[in-house]
């Protein structure tokens, strides 16, 4: 009975966030398809894709929590028959859904651009570092706006994120790490392989912490 | 008025939660089931402190609560599926439009009661398919308050519902309580400031200040023994010391007391001491919260 009540807020979320969701994959699409036309077409399509990526991340998180935290309708939520815990669960859970779904199709979109005969196979894995990276970086956001509750410490929270995700960014492309990516085979290089490990490692910190952060909380309002 | 029976929708016993400026402190309140209660104190009073812990929002530190006949918070889940909860903090989600809360609520709850609920919908005049960010605050409220009602709960829990109302939008409502009232199976907890809303429609009430009860009891049983007597006292004539009085105003030739529980026999006392009784008057629930309210923090305060 009660995980009825679990799902339609979890459902609920979804539907509120559809908008987000589908306007991320959009734009991943026309980052993607952009992408196919020439070196300026892939440094915009690219941008396009990548902002998309984190700024749906962002957004996401952000209108998840704390938006419904402001606009008090996280009020009615605890009214219905369901625990202050499970709530928290509810919004985890939906958090990782609305991002996960397009973060999903986004990277099988460029999964499948990039081992189409005659693309850079190699980018595939330079595809993947990107979209590992964000993913450990939203479940960042996601568990520390669990954890703050003002606009000025999330504003921090995102602000350090973008730094982090810059300075990824420039790590990237130095020449030594980027170039065996740029090439027609897959290879997973030692900073690859470290890369993807860090935000496996990352994403189940932030997850941990968030479910710690739950687990301890007694006042919901 | 503390103890814990079945037939209460509500029980709280020696309930105490501590803030960083404000305490709740050991609060004993219980309202058998079929009646309703007006909880009524001053803005920081703690009337929404005690109704979010009713509501297993907030964790007590100290006491317990029941909620019809489940503990709270460790069984909310099960007592929030027979309670409704409407409070004047609460928004509807923005983007979603009235039509979708209702198919959300009646998703959640079996006893949804949708020709009720279109009932209410008629006669709140809302319009189904309008988004919540585009009603205004009288229309949000009626929308909040629909979807509670159309739910059936034993226990309705309104937390300064008529706030915010203006005078047409908070009769409608109050019209509305009224008409659940007749069904004596059904348990309301109203929390105000406005006395008249209150008294109005409210068969116990409660009263509140910095964060302790002052009084509760039966709303004719306030009425009836709160008394205002002017008394003309001529020059020579020393008042008897009478038990009861709270409060005690003396003027050149005329003292008005206050009593909490007023007697005939009073009348018959200040006639004998010399004294003449003027007038003795009924007072008002707002006075009589005024007055009680006035005596608690002289106790604290000596």
């Amino acid at each position: 009975m009660t995980s009825s009540v679990f799902w339609a807020l979890v459902r609920k979320d979804l539907y509120l966030m559809r908008g987000f969701m589908i306007a991320t994959v959009l734009t991943g699409v026309l980052g993607v398809v952009l992408s196919a036309f020439g070196r300026v077409g892939f440094a915009v399509g690219g941008i396009l894709f990548i902002t998309a990526d984190v700024a749906s991340g962002i957004f996401i998180a952000m209108y998840s929590l704390m938006v419904e935290r402001k606009d008090l309708s996280r009020m009615f939520a605890l009214s219905l028959p369901i625990s202050g815990y499970r709530y928290d669960l509810s919004k985890l859970l939906s958090g990782y859904l609305a991002y996960g779904i397009p973060w999903l199709l986004m990277t099988a979109m460029v999964l499948v651009h990039f081992l189409l005969p005659g693309a850079p196979h190699g980018m595939l894995v330079y595809a993947l570092l990107i979209q590992g990276f964000v993913f450990a970086l939203f479940s960042v956001v996601l568990a520390s706006l669990f954890a703050v509750s003002s606009e000025a410490m999330s504003g921090v929270v995102i602000l350090v994120v973008n730094i982090c995700f810059s300075l990824f960014m420039v790590e990237l492309n130095q020449p030594t790490i980027s170039a065996p990516l740029h090439g027609p085979a897959i290879v997973w290089t030692p900073f690859a392989t470290m890369a993807v490990t860090g935000d496996a490692i990352v994403l189940a910190l932030s997850f941990a912490y968030a479910l710690f952060l739950t687990s301890r909380r007694r006042d919901y309002i | 008025m503390s103890t814990s029976l079945s037939t209460n929708a509500f029980c709280l016993q020696d309930v105490s939660k501590s803030f960083s400026h404000f305490k709740l402190e050991g609060l004993n309140l219980s309202l058998p089931q079929g009646q309703i209660m007006g909880l009524v104190g001053p803005n920081g009073a703690g009337k929404s402190t005690t109704i979010r812990l009713l509501m297993g929002l907030l964790a007590c530190d100290a006491g317990s609560i029941e909620a019809l006949g489940l503990r709270v918070p460790e069984q909310i889940e099960a007592a929030k599926r027979r309670i409704a909860f409407v409070s004047d903090d609460m928004r509807l989600f923005g983007t979603a439009t009235l039509a979708w809360h209702m198919r959300f609520v009646a998703s959640i709850y079996p006893e949804w009661d949708e020709v009720y609920a279109r009932k209410l919908i008629r006669r709140f005049n809302l319009r189904p398919g309008q988004t919540m960010a585009k009603m205004s605050r009288g229309e949000q409220v009626k929308s909040m308050l629909l979807l509670a009602l159309a739910r059936r709960p034993a226990l309705l829990v309104l937390d300064e519902p008529t706030s915010g109302l203006d005078p047409v939008a908070r009769h409608e409502l109050l019209t509305e309580l009224m008409e659940i009232v007749r069904d004596d199976t059904r348990s309301i907890l109203f929390s105000s400031h406005n006395t008249q809303d209150v008294e109005r429609i409210c068969d116990q009430i409660a009263f509140i200040d910095r964060g302790r009860l002052v009084d509760s009891r039966d709303k004719e049983n306030f009425l009836e023994r709160w008394r205002r007597i002017s008394v003309d006292v001529p020059g020579g004539v020393t008042l008897p010391r009478l038990a009861d009085v709270v409060d005690l105003s003396l003027g050149e030739r005329v003292a008005v007391l206050t009593t909490d529980n007023y007697l005939p026999q009073m009348h018959a006392l200040l006639e004998q001491s010399g004294a003449r009784v003027q007038e003795v008057q009924r007072m008002s629930l707002e006075e009589i919260f005024v007055a009680c309210v006035m005596r608690s923090r002289a106790e604290v305060q000596s």
